[in-house]
Order: structure tokens, then C-alpha cells, then sequence
């Protein structure tokens, strides 16, 4: 669905990453992690379209019409209205599908209101159904769920993965969080500058109830070792 | 509410000022009113108002129709910013009321000079307001109209012209005080109609009462004309009231 070979990017002069190569099924959700400034958002950015590549090529199935972004802020247009947020660039014969997701993400009552009329989880949900009104095969996140709190967190992390796995949607997640790179991830990949350096499939990630599983808290510590530079083994 | 309070705030300052100067130069408020609401003796101040609205609201719509698209141009096109904002600068601070006897020159002793001169005053401070309001949207949203892949003409409907229209308001705000003082000033020469005419004669005739008349008409077309504005922008902004 996606490749990734040998990819760079550059901001005059300053190295976001380089020599990075992935390649993702169609299907999946890989979950990017790395410290700060390792050039995960650029990377995401990259496969967009939005930032050119120094190094490298990127292809997508379907090309990059084909893709849907999520930004880490809900980036809703303040004059218009939900309803209208979620068809921005979209002919009107999109209403009826933009009516469902919303319906589907428990917004029905929302449509006419503004953005500014609606709590921050609500803000992102509908950023996140302006991105699957398209009805991407591919699907970046770059971390969607950050300004949530917990419990709004967790509850559109099962409303994405199970409508991302009921759709056959590839997902690429760009996090700070361990836990929701586990939870979401059917495989984690710890990012640094030059490249990959550790990779994890997580068999378990259709798991509802791998929250409170063992091997998330495992998976979980191993990664964090890796974040931090400090490999260690599972 | 607002208006009233104002309104009675300045109501009483004229009572006081009228009482303590007791001369005809300043004459009662009540005097005024009388005159004004009597149709016979008003002479042809509501055809004055007419045509000093026609005079105003034409030249502000002729300056913001072509201040909002050099506004944007400008404002997205970095290599169009270098020439034109230059000239715009130049332009900008020289006193305009001055070509007043060029335009008349040009464009004749009718509507059609004051008209053009309330249009180029209002033109600069728009079309500055306009291209700084394009050079301020968020990156993000820009960056949204990318991922999304908007079309040039989505940009500027969906993007850059709820974002700017603010701006737009806030012109027309800022340059309604100007276009007034313009408009009296362009009425005072030349003319046999229009507040400024009306006022004018009304004072080299020294019928005070009538001068005041015509002032307390302008102020409340200016006032009007205030209130519209806001009123459209209530109707049509809704991102002022982002959280």
C-alpha cells in the first residue's frame, strides 16, 4: 500500500531525518514513535505531499488522492459550520456520506452548530470524519489525540481502530504516547533521524480488551527502552 | 441602548453648551428637531441625504471592489507585493482631499468627483488592511487547503475571503469617519446638493438652525451607516467568536 525507500527530508540545510524506508500492507496501522524532533510530522508530512522530499521516494497505492491527514490540531474552519468542515473541497453529492460518519461518530445533533460551539473531543471527531468523508485507503494521523484527556482519548482510539479495521483503512499514526502506539499499533516502529531503529508487530492489537493485557505493559516497557536509546529485548 | 445612552450624552452637552454661549451660533437642540420634523421648512434636506448616501455608499463599494482582489493578490503573491506595495507606501500618506480640484477637473463639478475621491481615500487603508488579513491566516489552514487539495477558487471562497472579511469590515469601519469629513469637504465646493451643500449654505446664510439640521442628518447617516456595518458583519462573520 505504501513504500517508503530511502527517504530524506530537509529544511535548508537542517536534516529532519533521511535514509528512511518502510514498507506498510494494506490493512495495517503502524505506529511511529521517537523522541521529539526526529522528524515523525515531517515524515507524515512527506507521504502528504506537503513538505518535498531532499532524498528518496514515496509511493502510495492509488496515488496521493488516495490519502486522508489528520493534524495533531483540529485545524476546523472557524466560519463554517460542522457540516460544512467535514465537506471542505467536496462536491454535495458527499452530504449524505458526511451526514453517516457523523452520525456514526455521535454527532448528528452537531451538524449546523461552529466549531467554536463544540468541546475539544467533539472538535476532533469531526476533523477526523472530514478526513475519512473522503474515504481514504490510507490514513495519517499525526498525533490526533494529544490535547484529549484520557477518557476521550481512549474512546475515539476504539471508534478509529474499528472503523479503520471494519473499512480495510492502512493507518499511519505519528504519537508520543507508548500506550496508544501499542493499542492501536498492528506494528510499532521507533524513528530517529537516520531511519528505523526498532521495528515491533503486535499480534495482539485486535485485542478489545489489550488495555489491560500483559503483554501491552511489556510491549510497552521494551519500546520505552527504545525511545529512549537503550535497546533492549522483549 | 448603546446609541441612546451616547446620544443623550451628547444631547446634554449641546443643551449646556447652547445655554451657556446663548448666542444663535449654537441654538437650542429642541429648535433643531422642530425644524427637522417640520417637512415644509426643510427645504430639501432629504433629497440632500439622498444624494450624499449615493455619494458614500458608491464610492466606499467602488474602493472595496477593487481594494479586495489587489488586497489578496498582494497578499498571497510575494513578487506582485514587491511592486505594488512600494507604490502603495508612496501613495498612501499623500492627502487626497487635495487632488479634490484635479478630480473635478477630470471627472466634472457633479457626483461622479466625489465619488472617485471617496474611493481613493477609502482604497488605500482597505487594501493595506485586506493583504496584511491574507498574510495573517494560519499556515495551518493554508496547509489544510493543501492536504485537501482545494482548488484556486475553493482557496478563495472556503479560505482567504472568510478569513479576510473581518479586515473588510474592519476598513469599512475605520474609513467611514474619513469618507464623512471627505464627503462634506467634496459637498462645500461646487456643489448644489448633498449635507455638505445643504450645511454650507444653510451657515452662509446664517440660518444656524438649519446648518445644525444638516449636521445632526450627517451625524445620523454616519451613525447609520455604522450601525449596518455591523449589523452585516454580525450576519456574516461567525470566526470572531472562535474559542
Amino acid at each position: 500500500m505504501l513504500a517508503i525507500s530511502n527517504a530524506g527530508v530537509d529544511y535548508a540545510g537542517h536534516i529532519a531525518f533521511e535514509h528512511f524506508t518502510l514498507s506498510v500492507e494494506q490493512g495495517s496501522t503502524v505506529s511511529v514513535l521517537g523522541k521529539s524532533g526526529c522528524g515523525k510530522t515531517s515524515l507524515l508530512y512527506a507521504i502528504a505531499g506537503l513538505t518535498p522530499l531532499a532524498e528518496g521516494a514515496i509511493q502510495i497505492e492509488g496515488g496521493r488522492d488516495s490519502c486522508g491527514i489528520m493534524f495533531q490540531e483540529d485545524r476546523l474552519l472557524p466560519w463554517k459550520r460542522v457540516i460544512d468542515n467535514v465537506l471542505l473541497g467536496l462536491p454535495q453529492s458527499y452530504r449524505t456520506s458526511a451526514e453517516e460518519l457523523l452520525e456514526l461518530m455521535g454527532l448528528q445533533s452537531v451538524h449546523r452548530k461552529y466549531p467554536h460551539q463544540l468541546s475539544g473531543g467533539m472538535r476532533q471527531r469531526v476533523a477526523l470524519a472530514r478526513a475519512l468523508v473522503r474515504k481514504p485507503r490510507l490514513l495519517l494521523l499525526d498525533e490526533p489525540l494529544a490535547s484529549l484527556d484520557e477518557q476521550q482519548r481512549e474512546q475515539l482510539q476504539d471508534e478509529i481502530k474499528r472503523y479503520v479495521a471494519a473499512h480495510g483503512i492502512t493507518v499511519l499514526l505519528v504519537t508520543h504516547s507508548i500506550r496508544e502506539a501499542v493499542y492501536m499499533g498492528s506494528r510499532i516502529i521507533v524513528m530517529t533521524p537516520k531511519g528505523i531503529s526498532f521495528s515491533l508487530y503486535n499480534d495482539n492489537y485486535l485485542d478489545e480488551d489489550l488495555r489491560s493485557k500483559d503483554a501491552l505493559f511489556q510491549m510497552e516497557r521494551v519500546l520505552r527502552q527504545h525511545v529512549r536509546g537503550v535497546p533492549c529485548a522483549i | 441602548m448603546r446609541y441612546l445612552k451616547g446620544s443623550l450624552f451628547v444631547l446634554l452637552f449641546w443643551y449646556l453648551s447652547a445655554y451657556l454661549v446663548a448666542s444663535p451660533i449654537i441654538p437650542f437642540p429642541h429648535a433643531v428637531f422642530d425644524y427637522l420634523i417640520s417637512f415644509d421648512t426643510t427645504g430639501g434636506l432629504h433629497v440632500d441625504l439622498v444624494y450624499s448616501l449615493y455619494r458614500i455608499v458608491v464610492g466606499l463599494g467602488i474602493a472595496l471592489s477593487i481594494a479586495t482582489p489587489v488586497g489578496m493578490l498582494i497578499g498571497r503573491s510575494r513578487a506582485l507585493d514587491s511592486v505594488i506595495s512600494p507604490a502603495l507606501y508612496l501613495l498612501y500618506p499623500l492627502p487626497k482631499i487635495a487632488f479634490l480640484p484635479v478630480f473635478m477637473v477630470l471627472f466634472g463639478i457633479g457626483d461622479l468627483s466625489k465619488i472617485v475621491l471617496i474611493a481613493v481615500i477609502v482604497f488605500f487603508p482597505a487594501v493595506v488592511s485586506i493583504r496584511d488579513g491574507v498574510r495573517g491566516i494560519p499556515h495551518q489552514y493554508l496547509e489544510l487547503a493543501r492536504a485537501y487539495r482545494l482548488s484556486p477558487r475553493q482557496m478563495i471562497g472556503d479560505i482567504i475571503w472568510p478569513a479576510v472579511l473581518p479586515r473588510i469590515f474592519s476598513s469599512v469601519r475605520i474609513t467611514l469617519g474619513i469618507s464623512l469629513s471627505v464627503l462634506f469637504i467634496s459637498e462645500s465646493y461646487a456643489a448644489s446638493h448633498g449635507l455638505g451643500y445643504a450645511i454650507m449654505n444653510s451657515w452662509v446664510m446664517a440660518d444656524y438652525v438649519a446648518m445644525y439640521g444638516g449636521i445632526v442628518v450627517l451625524s445620523m447617516l454616519g451613525l447609520s451607516l455604522y450601525a449596518i456595518t455591523d449589523s452585516l458583519e454580525h450576519l456574516l462573520v461567525h470566526h470572531g467568536k472562535t474559542a
